[in-house]
Formats: C-alpha cells, sequence, structure tokens
C-alpha cells in the first residue's frame, strides 16, 4: 500500500508541475521563448511564441492525464522526452536544473506504469 | 500568482481524488481507505452519497475542474478577470458550505468517518482560507 500510495504522490506532483508550467507558458509565451537557445532558432518549424504555445499544450495535455490516471506511461514517457528536449535546447541553468529531478520524476512513473 | 497557484494546486489535488472515487466505483471495487476500511465504505455507500441525483464525487470533480480552470483563466489574463475572480470566490463558499453539511452528516447521521470525503473537505476548507486571506485579483 505504501509502494502504491508513493506513487500516486509522485503522479499527481508531477502532474500538477506539468499543468502549472503549461499555464504559465501561455500567460507569457514570449518571456518563455527566451530560453531556447539562440543557434536553434533556425531550425523551429513555428515562430518561437508558436512553438511555446505547443509547448503549453503538450505539457498541459502530459499533466491532464498523470492527474485522472489514463494513459500514465504513455504520458509520463512523452513528458521525459519533453524534458530532455527542454534540457537540450534550453541547456542546464539556474532554472532548467530542476528539471533533472523532473526527468528523473516522470521516468519512475513510467517504470511503475509500464505493463 | 501566489494564491492562484495554491487554489490549482488544491484543485488538482482535488481532481485526482474524486477521479479515483468515480473509476473505483465505475470498476465496482472498493476504494482503498488509509484510515478505517469499514466506515469508508458504510459513507460512500449510504443514501446520502448523491445530491440531486448527482454522485458527491462527480459533483466535486466538476468543481474542482471548474476552479482549476477559472484560476487558470484569471492567471493568464483572460477577461473578464473580476468576474471570474469573483465566480471562483462563490464557488469555493458554497463549495465550504457543502463540505461542512457533509462532515455533519458524517458525524452525527451516518456516525461514521470517509477518509477522501475528510480529505475533500480539508481541500475545500483551505482554498477557503486562501480566498478569505488574500485578494486574488
Amino acid at each position: 500500500m505504501m509502494r502504491e500510495a508513493s506513487f500516486h504522490i509522485l503522479r499527481v506532483g508531477i502532474a500538477i508541475t506539468f499543468l502549472w508550467i503549461g499555464i504559465l507558458i501561455l500567460k507569457d509565451p514570449q518571456g518563455w521563448s527566451g530560453y531556447i537557445q539562440p543557434w536553434l532558432l533556425d531550425f523551429l518549424p513555428l515562430t518561437p511564441d508558436h512553438m511555446m504555445i505547443s509547448t503549453a499544450i503538450l505539457d498541459i495535455t502530459v499533466g491532464t492525464l498523470l492527474l485522472i490516471d489514463k494513459l500514465t506511461w504513455q504520458a509520463s514517457l512523452v513528458g521525459a522526452a519533453h524534458l530532455v528536449t527542454v534540457l537540450i535546447v534550453s541547456g542546464i541553468n539556474s532554472v532548467t536544473a530542476r528539471d533533472i529531478g523532473l526527468l528523473a520524476g516522470c521516468l519512475s512513473l513510467f517504470i511503475f506504469s509500464v505493463k | 500568482m501566489t494564491p492562484h497557484a495554491l487554489l490549482f494546486t488544491l484543485a488538482a489535488i482535488g481532481i485526482s481524488e474524486t477521479t479515483y472515487l468515480i473509476q473505483k466505483r465505475h470498476l465496482g471495487e472498493k476504494p482503498v481507505c488509509p484510515i478505517n476500511i469499514s466506515d469508508c465504505h458504510k459513507v460512500l455507500e449510504s443514501k446520502y452519497n448523491k445530491t440531486f441525483w448527482i454522485h458527491n464525487d462527480v459533483l466535486g470533480l466538476i468543481f474542482y475542474i471548474t476552479v482549476a480552470i477559472l484560476t487558470s483563466l484569471i492567471v493568464i489574463g483572460i477577461h473578464p478577470v473580476n468576474l471570474l475572480d469573483i465566480i471562483v470566490k462563490l464557488l469555493i463558499y458554497i463549495g465550504v458550505l457543502m463540505s461542512i453539511f457533509f462532515t455533519f452528516l458524517q458525524w452525527r447521521v451516518i456516525q461514521a468517518w470517509c477518509t477522501w470525503c475528510l480529505i475533500s473537505a480539508l481541500t475545500i476548507l483551505l482554498m477557503t482560507v486562501i480566498v478569505l486571506t488574500s485578494s486574488l485579483v
């Protein structure tokens, strides 16, 4: 039961983080686009603002699925892949350092929930 | 921003909890009740588990989703922010009144305690404290 409880606590915690980050990006996509490394701007299929809005929608989708415990392993895998992308695109700085912890959390959720 | 973040977090916890209860009910399984198993099921299966023919867990889910969405819209800055703020406050005041009523039912009428119901009541009580101690907009 404790093992089950710790999974659910991690799941809800990671879900809230994804959801809230998605909302904050929607509030100020231009500000968040500043985290994109300059070398990457030429390769983006969309404008930086639109890229950030797409990211916010992805974050909110992953967060919602984790929160309601549906498609949990798929959502945590997408979340982990997304965080790897963020670390590559933004580099590891004082803001993104915590993404390493989130990435570990997503991988734990994936391993726990995959059948 | 901080009160909104707290409200959103509490609403998300509420969504997770009510979703769990609804899923268990649909599957015909009994939810895991951390404190007292028999009491929990006595409350969840009592004749008071519905309000106006709608299961209380469904009402709770609708409440939490509405608060989460409205709080998000306020944070993003969708207008009219003031109106949304008033609606959120009203919803939370109605929610806390219903929670007090349900807690009273458990205490005096059903005479059993349900952990999930108490967690939900505490969640809404905390939301009320946040609304009362902060000017949201």
